[in-house]
């Protein structure tokens, strides 16, 4: 069966879901940041951060303790 | 007055404390150069002369009493709410006393124009505005860079001798390199913030200078912080380096300048130029950028969304939209890298006291097309100029843009220094230290739309 790949439904489920409307333009533009965006996000997700202990308030005006 | 207008802010400032210069007819002449050059640079998007004449009768003795200032169209005034560039905001405003309004006025200056800048504060080119682009005073086909591009172009186009940028991800940093100036990005929390939309919310934005070179940073930034930002030594400079795409994608000339500069700073500190790693730069950037997008959506709903303001820009609004897709496990996840990142700048700032990258891969590019030719290929200018700003905002630590050379098209290249919490005034140390090497060639660099014939006031 043909279709679209599960990435190109991604915006318009996701409009969908929220019911936000977008025009073309905006879907054109949407596409646009989800191609730059979406990859170096799935590698962020998939970064080992598991050692790392969170900063409980961070002051970001200081180094951590 | 034309000569007084061209002063920098610390000379302006004692001219006009020495009686050598009238503050009102510095305003005047402050006012006639804005209506003058603005027409080609649209830097300054509101002048209210009433106001700022008032302003000056009322001014304190201060270390810039009536020294004309333009503030970013990010921070109320009292009589003017912000727009932060576009046709809507996703945050209520209002005219008010913001922080860096009271820091002026009690400092004695006089808010003499709102500058322009990128929409929403969302890019680093400054193409994009509610009030039409503001130009770079270099070629005014050019990007001055944003977000903060009017403050950054009324400096470079000797409109006024400083100006109040606001820094999220590198937008003091950005116009001060394309425009030729120096800026700071304070440490996180140092600098007047409050009246700002998202003071309450913000864990990335900061105010900045933005002026000629870093003694007049030092000068607005003392006002800004509400504290001296005393001049000290940046002898024995330890200057980390890194070998990785901020530093090394980046157009030939951008590199050969940025190296000459760290070579020359290490020379005149008699300090040392030391290799660093800082793995996962790009993951950093990435959380910053999500981190800032998150907060920016407060308050917004798809209701909203449903219903924004059409004339706001189309880039905007789709990008509005696609911030509301965002995953929320990835801004968990980049709250996780900013710890991450902090930890490794503290083992860094023992080993070294700046890092040295240059702050835009390329200079500017041209307004209707900002694109950048890198060795990795074609580019946005976004894009590429992030990747350079980012860790300073995600970690909270200062940073400083300062020019080190003009590229063959006669467009500025910048240097950038990055230091630990707390240690901005080392950073404006280590920039004066650079001026020095360099004997002041690029800070006293001026645009050909600068040093135009101008009617004497």
């Amino acid at each position: 069966m043909e279709g679209a790949a599960p990435v190109d439904d991604f915006i318009p489920a996701g409009l969908a879901s929220l019911g936000i409307k977008a025009d073309e333009i905006d879907l054109a533009v949407m596409n646009a940041v989800h191609q730059l965006l979406w990859p170096p996000i799935l590698e962020l997700l998939a970064l080992d951060t598991e050692g790392v202990e969170p900063e409980r308030c961070p002051d970001l005006s200081r180094a951590p303790e | 007055m034309s000569a007084a207008l061209d002063l920098g802010l610390r000379a302006q400032a004692a001219a006009v404390a020495a009686g050598d210069v009238e503050a009102a007819e510095l305003l005047d002449g402050a006012l006639a150069r804005i209506e003058e050059r603005n027409p080609a640079l649209n830097a300054v998007i509101e002048t209210f002369p009433e106001r700022s004449r008032e302003m000056l009768a009322a001014a304190p003795a201060g270390p810039l009493h009536g020294v004309p200032i333009v503030i970013k169209d990010e921070w109320p005034l009292p009589w003017r709410a912000q727009r932060f560039g576009a046709a809507e905001l996703m945050a209520p405003t209002a005219p008010g006393e913001s922080a860096p309004y009271r820091a002026l006025r009690d400092a004695g200056a006089v808010v003499v124009g709102v500058g322009n800048m990128h929409e929403l504060g969302a890019g680093s080119t400054g193409n994009t505005s509610f009030y039409g682009p503001a130009r770079n005073p270099w070629d005014t086909e050019r990007c001055p860079g944003g977000s903060s591009s009017g403050p950054a172009a009324s400096v470079a186009g000797g409109l006024v001798a400083g100006a109040v940028g606001a820094d999220g991800l590198g937008s003091v940093r950005f116009p001060a390199a394309y425009c030729g100036l120096t800026g700071l990005k304070p440490t996180f929390g140092r600098s007047a913030m409050e009246g700002h939309h998202m003071a309450a919310v913000t864990t990335l934005i900061v105010s900045g200078p933005l002026c000629a070179d870093a003694a007049d940073c030092r000068l607005l930034g003392s006002v800004l912080f509400g504290e001296e930002l005393a001049a000290g030594d940046a002898a024995g400079l330890r200057i980390g380096i890194v070998r990785d795409t901020v530093a090394e994608d980046v157009t030939p000339e951008v590199r050969e300048a940025c190296e000459k500069a760290i070579e020359a700073l290490r020379k005149e500190t008699d300090g040392e130029v030391r290799e660093i790693a800082l793995p996962d730069l790009d993951a950093a950037t990435l959380a910053a950028i999500l981190i800032i997008n998150s907060e920016s959506m407060g308050g917004v709903t798809p209701e909203r969304l449903n219903h924004l303001h059409p004339e706001l820009s189309p880039i905007a609004r789709g990008t509005l939209k696609y911030r509301m897709l965002l995953p929320a496990a990835a801004t968990v996840q980049s709250t996780r890298v900013r710890t991450m990142m902090r930890r490794r700048l503290v083992e860094l700032f023992e080993e070294v006291d700046v890092i040295a990258w240059p702050t835009i891969p390329a200079p500017a590019p041209l307004l209707e097309a900002p694109l950048v030719e890198l060795p990795s290929g074609t580019h946005t200018a976004d894009q590429a100029n992030v990747r350079g700003a980012a860790l300073a905002n995600l970690t909270g630590i200062p940073s400083i843009s300062m020019p080190v050379g003009l590229s063959g098209e006669r467009l500025p290249i910048a240097l950038q220094l990055q230091a630990a919490w707390g240690r901005d005034e080392l950073l404006l140390d280590a920039a004066e230290a650079l001026e020095r090497a360099n004997e002041r060639r690029w800070v006293e660099s001026r645009p050909p739309l600068a040093e135009a014939e101008t009617t004497e006031v």
